[in-house]
């Protein structure tokens, strides 16, 4: 039990945002409405401004920033009105890419500064949240009379949450929570992550310019590029439209990949792959979900259980025949959707299987010799090792891999906001 | 002074001076705190360019002779000036040569002592935490009491014993708006200097080392603690 009234707090998030921000060198521009209930990714390179939006909902930047803010029919900023609440009358957790521990309080004492300020916010009433299952929830028991100074950064971080999540927020901003971690921590740092959102059911808006991480965890995705709001909507398909930015003469902010949310349909030991169902007739394998680390054990991923998973465009190859005698685990037949040019020399074909799109990055070679046109049937295949996830160790910041530096046309100099 | 004094009258004399010195030092450095804390943190938060110049005018009682301060103060704590009238009517009692004038003096003296390490220390800390403090709730006056102060201790422990240590040694400022009047703006400084007048060199001889021991003293415990504790959280590996 994490709360009196049982698990779940039924938090919805309705974030309205117009405003208008001008810094140094660096205008932000954005008009948008966030409905979740979930996590809400926000995507963008160095200087696309997502750090500055979180600060902005969060409070933390003032000056120069017009337009108004409503959260749950709150009205936190407007600025014709002179209205500004300050942050720490706002109801809104935030979580910085370096923790901010304080370093003069051990653990424990950190996780309580967060719940005093709570007492003594709403004076009559308690804390709904028990500062015990908190700690469990967070796997912190063995840390708390620890230093702050003493902890890996994973630790700084697991602790920086579970501080956000005791001042019982509204609604829960994490700005980069994982860039300072290593691989390891931050698998462990994600997969928390979706358990406080399932268990708290708070609301979290997360900004990375991390894919990979956004697109295991976000239920929607809000893209910013030079300050603007390039997309918003569910994950793959904002994903799979990113895909498309070339044809639409936008700067490609992504490697072209396919994004996919599938049952785990079965364990297969023997040949340690773990089977996704892709419809009734079809699936698809990847290495087995289980290893020797025990927190992303098999027993994470039951039977049933939907994985996030995604596969680069250019690790998914094409034939016009049935692949019966090749090395490569997966192949599927489809139907060719569209074709476009992808930079100078390749293809992006997208192909339609079980009512998914797949999406390849061929050479124009390739897609002359194969004589592929729209309306075509075709045979995709990937290896197992191609699908990416959370407990697949590939997973963390391969995401940019292959986008050369000229596709970035629109892309100004970054500025680390 | 008349030389036939008995010494033991004028170690009763140095000792009033003595009392006389602590009341104003403690009482300087309390009102030094309660002013200089919020002036350092208006200073180290400010942006504006107006700051070098407040921050010139706070440094100033480090250069200026104590006699141009006090010169100033003298004329502007007189019973003929507005401000000395106006002490006049709210106290009832005239401000030029009265211990309230020379704490008043002591405060203007030692500012810079007590703001500058306060505003370096709060400069350091920068916004971080107490950024981190506002988004879980905290007040803007809980984080300075509960963030603020307990990590950035050393430099109020500087800024106290240093404001209390300049004004035990100050002495033009003391001269020119206090007078000598025993009991009430006769303090060590002056006590030496009247000895040495007086040809008092035995007595003269044990102000100066004692005062000259006790701020030796004072500035070793300062300077001992600052190299324990550092401003260790201040400049810790988790600033950004």
């Amino acid at each position: 039990m994490i709360n009196d009234k049982g698990l779940k707090q039924d938090l919805k998030l309705e974030l309205d945002i117009k405003l208008q921000a001008n810094f140094d060198h660096f205008n932000l521009t954005v008009s948008q409405k966030i409905n979740s209930a979930g996590i809400t990714g926000i995507f963008g390179h160095s200087g696309s401004g997502k750090s500055s939006l979180l600060r902005i909902i969060a409070g933390l930047e003032k000056n120069h920033v017009n337009g108004n803010i409503t959260f749950n029919q709150r009205e936190l900023l407007n600025t014709k009105t002179q209205l500004f609440v300050p942050p720490e009358q706002r109801n809104i957790g935030l979580v910085f890419q370096n923790s901010r521990l304080f370093p003069h309080l051990s653990v424990r004492q950190n996780l309580e500064f967060a719940q005093k300020c709570l007492i003594k916010s709403n004076q009559n009433k308690n804390s709904t949240l028990n500062i015990d299952d908190i700690i469990a929830l967070t796997q912190l028991t063995p840390l708390l009379a620890k230093q702050t100074s003493q902890l890996s950064g994973g630790e700084q971080q697991r602790v920086a949450l579970a501080r956000a999540i005791l001042a019982e927020p509204k609604l829960l901003l994490l700005d980069e929570p994982l860039s300072a971690l290593d691989k390891h921590s931050k698998a462990n740092m994600l997969a928390l992550i979706v358990t406080v959102q399932q268990q708290l059911n708070i609301p979290i808006l997360y900004v990375s310019h991390s894919l990979a991480e956004l697109q295991q965890v976000a239920s929607e995705l809000l893209i910013l590029a030079n300050g603007t709001v390039v997309d918003y909507g569910d994950v793959h398909q904002v994903i799979h439209r990113l895909n498309h930015a070339q044809q639409h003469n936008k700067a490609q902010l992504i490697s072209p990949q396919t994004s996919l949310a599938l049952p785990i349909f079965a364990h297969n030991e023997q040949h340690a792959l773990t089977q996704l169902a892709l419809s009734d007739s079809q699936s698809i394998y990847l290495p087995l979900l289980s290893s020797n680390d025990n927190e992303t054990s098999s027993s994470n991923y039951p039977v049933g259980a939907m994985l996030r998973c995604y596969i680069f465009a250019d690790d998914i190859s094409l034939s016009l025949t049935e692949p019966s005698n090749s090395s490569i685990v997966n192949h599927l037949l489809g139907q060719i959707s569209t074709i476009e040019k992808f930079g100078e020399y390749s293809a992006l074909i997208t192909i339609s299987c079980s009512e998914h799109s797949f999406f390849a990055q061929i050479s124009l070679m390739s897609q002359q010799k194969l004589q592929l046109e729209v309306g075509k049937n075709i045979y995709i295949q990937f290896k197992a090792s191609a699908i990416k996830t959370l407990a697949n160790s590939s997973l963390v910041n391969t995401n940019n891999r292959h986008i050369s530096s000229t596709l970035f046309q629109n892309q100004q100099a970054p500025i680390e906001e | 002074m008349a030389l036939s004094t008995l010494s033991s009258i004028t170690t009763n004399g140095d000792l009033l001076a003595l009392i006389t010195t602590l009341k104003m030092a403690a009482l300087s450095t309390v009102i030094l705190l309660l002013i200089g804390t919020p002036l350092a943190w208006w200073l180290a938060k400010m942006q504006s360019r107006a700051k070098v110049f407040i921050e010139a005018i706070v440094a100033l009682p480090i250069i200026l002779p104590p006699t141009v301060l006090g010169f100033y103060l003298l004329i502007a704590f007189a019973p003929q000036s507005a401000f000395g009238q106006l002490w006049q009517q709210i106290t009832g009692s005239q401000l030029a040569f009265s211990f309230s004038a020379i704490v008043l003096g002591s405060v203007l003296y030692s500012l810079p002592f007590v703001v500058q390490p306060l505003q370096r220390a709060f400069e350091q800390l920068g916004n971080s935490y107490l950024e981190a403090a506002a988004m879980l709730g905290a007040k803007p006056l809980d984080s300075f009491f509960s963030i603020v102060v307990p990590m950035t201790k050393a430099s109020f422990i500087t800024a106290t014993s240093l404001g209390f240590a300049h004004t035990v040694g100050e002495f033009g400022i003391v001269l020119m708006i206090g007078g000598n009047i025993p009991d009430e703006t006769r303090v060590l400084s002056i006590a030496l200097f009247d000895h040495v007048e007086a040809f008092q060199y035995g007595q003269a001889h044990l102000l100066a080392a004692g005062l000259l021991i006790g701020s030796f003293i004072l500035l070793s415990l300062i300077y001992l603690l600052n190299h324990v504790r550092g401003d260790q959280h201040v400049v810790g590996k988790n600033h950004d």
